[in-house]
């Protein structure tokens, strides 16, 4: 399943922080129309490096479907940060 | 993703919960998860496949209980591994010899056309049997998949 939502958090007890819900799904929706016109793009550079087309798409769908699940949290003296990708 | 985050998600996306809400419930699964005991390694009942690679570092606390260094907590999905060694396999042949080059250089014996889809799932599956523990006297680092 593609990411749907990252929350973006950034702490610190000096200049207080943020909490941000990025709703991906509607990022997604908005980038469809440039993948589509990337995608003649993507097939040349394939066809130059001698790399299939469709292989090289479906991993780099794997990936971005992989990225569900992704927790990165840091916490420093009075500094945090967290992202999360749900 | 689990049912309950999936539902938690459907009821922000509807609008019905707040994003203040949704942030609270999903924070409560993973609190509920992490509590929930580790399943015993030594039971000779088959294990799951593991989800996700977590990397833990917990600085001990100084004497004004402050901490030693930072606090890191990373969980990258399986998945995302797989996928990553994968497209490993895309990388062409001059570009791997740099890599291999620089590995060499910092003293890594590594050779990246080694790692073959092949042997991947093998290589996830072995993740369940991983556990690693660094015990510093300023420092706890602990490698693990669940």
């Amino acid at each position: 399943m593609i990411p749907l939502f990252a929350l973006v958090s950034m702490q610190s007890e000096q200049s207080g922080g943020f909490r941000l819900w990025l709703p991906l799904f509607l990022v997604w929706l908005l980038l469809l129309p440039l993948a589509v016109l990337l995608l003649p793009v993507i097939f040349i550079i394939c066809m130059v490096r001698q790399v299939n087309p469709l292989r090289a798409l479906g991993l780099g769908w794997q990936v971005f479907a992989g990225l569900t699940g992704t927790h990165i949290e840091f916490e420093e003296c009075n500094h945090s940060f967290l992202i999360r990708i749900i | 993703m689990s049912e309950n985050r999936r539902q938690v998600l459907e009821m922000l996306a509807a609008g019905k919960i707040t994003a203040d809400e949704a942030d609270r419930l999903i924070a409560a699964l993973e609190k509920e998860s992490q509590v929930s005991p580790p399943p015993d390694r030594s039971e000779s009942s088959p294990k799951g496949k593991p989800k996700y690679l977590r990397v833990v570092v917990e600085p001990e606390k100084d004497n004004q209980g402050g901490s030693k260094g930072p606090k890191v907590n990373i969980r990258v999905p399986v998945q995302l591994i797989r996928a990553g060694v994968k497209l490993g396999s895309l990388i062409p042949a001059h570009a791997r010899d740099h890599v291999n080059d620089a590995f060499h250089r910092h003293g890594m014996q590594f050779d990246l056309s080694q790692i073959k889809p092949e042997n991947l799932e093998e290589l996830i599956e072995h993740l369940n049997d991983l556990t690693i523990d660094v015990d510093d006297k300023d420092i706890k680092v602990r490698v693990f998949s669940e």
